[in-house]
């Protein structure tokens, strides 16, 4: 047990910050569902709030790896477009054939992702202006793909993915939160760190930083491709700038979740209980009556007062620590 | 490919050696590090690389460890060729291990992290196994006589010298068979230069080649079967033995009379700058005072409160309670723009001239002009011709740069005209007390000779000089009177010039109250 | 060239050798175009090339700022679109509330750019934290106070005047252009002749020692910070002067076309280095891109693939030219 508390005092309090605002949103959502339905919300309810943010707990994922590498990924608007409109138009047919298609889109988003991670690891272009070049040429690919909004899912991966009726939801959330520990405990993960943490020492103590690089940006794609499939899946269309919102939300749930914009700290768990916190607040300015119109301000609102609970956390751990 | 042979087979043999470079060039932007660089060292022996600042030594070790590559010329470990590419990872294949004079520590990560990075423990299907990461290291830190590290904490947190013990660990714990220390002792307190110096006489004893590269020529003369002096990017020679003078005349090329001034001659003059019970950072109440024309220095055992003695005067840390009075006058000092303006003006010239001082890639002008841009102004406008006067003037005192052009980036000059832009833009807000921290530090003997000279000459001007060094023996020969900080108090003060550093570290080690 | 002049070249700072390429690309762009689409070069199609640039050159001249010191300015959209329907709003269309409604407006954008310098200076808050939040802060107001543009006062037009003069123009030159002209001077005078231009490459370098030089690190960077709003405001009070009315959603193409003229421009994404010049040729430069792709009638989706690839490629360029700062 003293072991245990020992290690929490070492947690820096920022890491912790996704949960704690997760928790605090997830509470307001109740007393506000409550007190003005007058009753607790029911598991339809929770399915729509699941099935909802799923999309952007992906996204919120990829981006947090590219994070803790010290980058940023601004093209995750275009890949999960892009991914989205590929989705929508040629993911048909019966039986297993549409699954089949699905793995197409995902390596699609993947080597999207690896392009992305070309340009910086090997071109050592700045991640932010490599990924703001490649988001118009994903968007642009996206357009061709769909000029305009339409295309459809067939119900049978609708089924598997966001099942209006049953949480399979749940179950993704669980391979996703289950791949990231996973990642976490390779080697690959030790030096996604290790990267974020100062890049060219890394290098110097062996690790091969390109290769890095260029797996986190593909993983990134994954997870944007992924957002994508169940984004199709929930509003059963395509629309070529479905991805756009998902570039300043997925950079939000990742810094409400507590990842240190310099690399290196921080959890791709934190970046999930960020996503989940922020689609939630959507429902708590609903039901608390608020005009949709203010909705931005209060999300706004937010991310800064959530960053700046997590600084003076930290410096409140940190004068506690340095007066004995 | 040959296979590489293992330590145990490596022939003890002195024909074989450990590394061989030979016709080695290489040149960042314009100016050229190495050129037709050569180095030898055997197996089984110490070798010590001496040379100025900016005469290729670092440029050398980070071409032997694959971490930049050569322009052209060869690179041999054992006798085996490495291609010219960059790749650390390849090198420590060949049994090649480098600790950085830049540390290579990831600061966010936890010291067994930091540790266990390159083959972490793993438990079932590959996956590492986090719970057996700190135990680990553990065993790794104390397998090296290490028991006062916990694994567990962020590297960030640790003191420089407990991250230079941790970089070394992990050196040593690659048991290599070409050890490459880059500065090794330069952050270390003397205990732990001790332990360092024991695990390299163990390492050469079992056959490795031990390459490292010190300021501190005592070290080198101790430690090292072998020398080799670079000047100017090439290899001037390698001998057995070198005595001081001839190594100092080989690395400059001239000769070194006098190393320091004659401190005693300077007359000392009214009170410059008075503190009274400075608190605030580690300092616990710290009273002194300052004269004009006077050399006062402070010492003690690394991180007593030096540093935040420093820059708590110089307004870069918050002063928690005390007074400071400058030529008599009360003065509040909040932040570094109080200090220039202050009373007679305080000035700060820091250790670490890249991250406190320098503005790189901005022009000599620009870095010497800064402190001072307001003085020279006219509505909000920089006066252009006051300025190129005033720095062509205070250049032309200092040397910088050979007379070069002021609108060169400062980035291109060598590390001792460096700090010489440094001391002009500080000498030209005419600042009447100067707080020089550290300035001598990773700076060759030629520019240290300098350095002494002028520190001398601005004291006879009648400036008021605090000194701090992590050369004890600095303090014993340039300062008129030496403080001796402890746990944050000033717990000896000693007369100088005191020229023996034994007594500052014997006066360092005794207990407040004990004299 | 020959190898004197070849060799001056050389010496001239790499930041300097930024806005000669960045002119070269600009000027390539142009020739290409004129070359390939005739009618390209004639003075009506440059003027309009020249005109649609100011605006991008306005934004990114603020975005230049805060990139300078290693920030960037993610509240550029809804700061530009806040000010543009607060000028309306405020003006009703009025030539005498002009003066007002412009005090307003560019009030709203140098208070907004204030509380983003405050909260990334003096609270340490990341700044693409700071500025995202405001951002959404300015949509909401700007939504939810004009009730999604559809308040009593939101079908206003912007004054007579302001129209006049931005689409006719004085003496045949455009206003917006000549509005350009003053801030590309007011910029360069700024950056490099004030004390103000020095410190702030001071602190972009090193804000550390910047600090330890006497330089008021967090004044500077609250005044570069506001000094974006203001700009993003005018831009957003020319937009509408050029159009009339505002609309939802006017800012949000400036984003990352603003960090894209900056860092087309030669200025460095980590701070410290670029002339405004350079950022001159490079609001030219995409702004000539995308009016050739529609010039020669190539659809959306090509006009995207293609303004992408011509920023990877210039990136590329420089990205060449880095062994040598």
């Amino acid at each position: 047990m003293r072991e245990f508390m020992a290690r929490l005092r070492l947690v820096p309090a920022q890491a912790g910050l996704g949960y704690v605002v997760l928790v605090a949103t997830a509470a307001a959502y109740l007393v506000v569902y409550t007190s003005s339905l007058g009753r607790f919300p029911t598991s339809f309810d929770y399915l729509s709030i699941l099935n909802t943010m799923l999309p952007l707990v992906f996204v919120a994922i990829g981006q947090s790896l590219v994070v803790l590498t010290g980058g940023i990924d601004l093209s995750v608007g275009g890949i999960v477009s892009l991914c989205v409109t590929v989705t929508a138009t040629t993911v048909t047919g019966t039986g297993l054939a549409p699954f089949g298609w699905l793995l197409v889109v995902l390596a699609l988003g993947a080597a999207c992702g690896a392009v992305n991670g070309m340009i910086v690891a090997v071109g050592r272009i700045a991640p932010i202006l490599a990924t703001l070049a490649t988001l118009s040429i994903f968007t642009g690919l996206a357009l061709w793909v769909l000029p305009v909004p339409g295309g459809s899912i067939p119900p049978v991966v609708r089924n598997v993915l966001s099942n209006p009726n049953v949480p399979t939801g749940l179950i993704w959330l669980g391979v996703a939160v289950g791949g990231w520990l996973v990642l976490r405990r390779t080697r690959f993960g030790m030096r996604v760190y290790a990267i974020g943490s100062d890049e060219t020492s890394a290098r110097a103590v062996g690790v091969p930083a390109g290769r890095v690089k260029l797996g986190v940006y593909a993983l990134s794609g994954l997870c944007s491709a992924l957002a994508a499939i169940f984004y199709v899946s929930t509003t059963t269309a395509g629309d070529a700038n479905a991805g756009a919102p998902f570039i300043l939300t997925s950079i939000a749930s990742v810094v409400v979740g507590g990842v240190a914009f310099t690399g290196g700290r921080g959890s791709a768990l934190g970046a999930v209980a960020g996503a989940v916190a922020l689609t939630l607040v959507i429902d708590v300015l609903f039901f608390a009556g608020i005009d949709p119109l203010y909705q931005s301000l209060f999300q706004g609102l937010f991310l800064v007062v959530a960053v700046l609970l997590g600084t003076a956390a930290t410096f409140l751990t940190r004068r506690r620590r340095a007066t004995p | 490919m040959r296979p590489v042979p293992t330590r145990a087979e490596t022939p003890a043999s002195a024909e074989v050696l450990a590394v061989r470079a030979s016709g080695v060039h290489r040149a960042f932007g314009g100016v050229q590090a190495l050129r037709d660089a050569s180095f030898a060292a055997r197996p089984g022996e110490i070798h010590a690389l001496a040379g100025e600042n900016g005469a290729g030594k670092s440029t050398l070790i980070k071409v032997l460890c694959g971490l930049i590559s050569a322009d052209r010329g060869t690179v041999e470990i054992f006798g085996q060729q490495v291609r010219r590419v960059v790749e650390p990872a390849a090198r420590r294949r060949l049994g090649v291990a480098t600790a950085f004079q830049e540390l290579s520590l990831l600061p966010d990560l936890t010291v067994a992290e930091n540790l266990l990075l390159q083959d972490p423990p793993r438990g079932r299907l590959g996956l590492v196994r986090r719970s057996r990461l700190a135990p680990t290291a553990d065993a790794i830190l104390r397998r090296y006589g290490v028991d006062y590290i916990d694994s567990r904490a962020t590297t960030a947190d640790l003191s420089v010298a407990h991250r230079q013990i941790v970089e070394l660990v992990r050196v040593l714990a690659q048991e290599p068979r070409v050890v490459i220390l880059d500065e090794p002792t330069a952050a270390l307190p003397d205990r732990q230069v001790e332990w360092l110096a024991g695990h390299m006489r163990r390492l050469r004893d079992e056959g490795c080649c031990v390459i490292f590269t010190s300021h501190r020529w005592r070290e080198i003369e101790q430690l090292a079967d072998r020398v080799t002096v670079f000047r100017n990017g090439t290899r001037v020679a390698t001998r057995d033995r070198i005595s001081e003078s001839e190594a100092v005349t080989l690395m400059s090329g001239r000769t070194l009379e006098g190393t320091y001034p004659d401190v005693a001659a300077l007359p000392v003059g009214e009170t410059a700058l008075r503190v009274d019970g400075l608190a605030g950072g580690r300092l616990r109440g710290v009273s002194f005072e300052l004269r004009q024309g006077e050399i006062l220095g402070v010492g003690g055992l690394a991180g007593q409160g030096q540093r935040d003695l420093f820059l708590t005067l110089f307004g870069a840390r918050k002063a928690e309670s005390g007074a400071l009075r400058v030529g008599g006058e009360a003065v509040t000092v909040r932040r570094p723009k109080d200090a220039i303006r202050a009373g007679m003006g305080i000035a700060y010239v820091p250790e670490d001239r890249k991250a406190e001082g320098l503005f790189l890639p901005l022009s000599i002008r620009d870095n010497v002009a800064l402190a001072t841009l307001s003085r020279r102004s006219a509505a909000g406008f920089v006066r252009r011709g006051a300025e190129r006067a005033a720095v062509a003037s205070i250049g032309g005192q200092l040397r910088i740069g050979g007379g070069r052009a002021t609108n060169q980036a400062v980035g291109t000059l060598s590390g001792g005209n460096q700090q010489k832009v440094v001391m002009a833009r500080w000498l030209l807000t005419d600042a009447r007390v100067l707080l020089l921290f550290d300035v001598t530090r990773g700076v060759d003997a030629a520019t240290k000779h300098d350095i002494y000279q002028l520190v001398a000459e601005l004291a006879a001007q009648g400036k008021a000089i605090l000194f701090h060094s992590s050369e004890t023996e600095e303090i014993a020969n340039l300062c008129h009177r030496v403080l001796v900080l402890r746990e944050g108090r000033i717990s000896a003060e000693l007369p100088g010039p005191v020229g023996d550093a034994d007594r500052i570290v014997a006066a360092s080690l005794k207990e407040v109250g004990d004299a | 060239m020959n190898v004197d002049m070849a060799r001056r070249f050389d010496t001239v700072t790499p930041g300097v050798r930024r806005v000669f390429y960045a002119y070269a690309v600009a000027a390539a762009v142009l020739t290409l175009g004129a070359v390939l689409h005739p009618g390209f070069a004639s003075w009506t199609s440059l003027r309009a090339v020249l005109v649609v640039a100011a605006f991008t050159g306005f934004v990114a001249a603020g975005q230049m700022l805060v990139v300078l010191v290693g920030g960037i300015d993610l509240s550029i959209p809804w700061v530009l679109n806040g000010a543009a329907i607060v000028l309306t709003t405020t003006s009703l269309g009025q030539s005498s509330r002009l003066p007002m409604a412009l005090a307003f407006a560019l009030g709203v954008g140098a208070l907004a750019g204030f509380a983003n310098g405050m909260g990334v200076a003096w609270l340490g808050v990341p700044a693409v934290v700071m500025t995202l939040g405001m951002n959404g802060v300015l949509q909401g107001l700007s939504l939810g106070l004009s009730k999604g543009l559809t308040c009593a006062s939101c079908g206003s037009y912007a004054p007579q005047p302001l129209r006049d003069l931005f689409t006719g123009g004085v003496a045949g030159v455009p206003a917006a252009l000549l509005v350009w002209i003053g801030v590309a001077l007011l910029m360069t005078v700024l950056l490099t002749l004030t004390t103000f231009g020095r410190r702030v490459y001071a602190v972009g370098v090193n804000s550390r020692a910047a600090f330890l030089s006497g330089v008021g690190v967090r004044g500077v960077t609250v005044a570069l910070y506001t000094l974006s709003g203001v700009f993003a405001a005018l831009a957003g009070i020319m937009l509408v002067g050029y159009g009339g009315q505002p609309s939802l959603g006017l800012g949000d193409p400036y984003l990352f076309e603003s960090i894209a003229a900056v860092v087309v421009g030669g200025v460095s994404i980590l701070g410290g280095r670029g002339h405004y010049l350079g950022v001159v040729a490079g609001s030219l430069t995409l702004v000539a891109v995308t009016t050739f792709l529609q010039a020669q009638r190539v659809p959306e989706y090509g006009r995207l693939m293609i303004y992408g690839l011509v920023i990877l490629v210039i990136l590329f360029a420089y990205g060449r030219d880095r062994s040598h700062d």
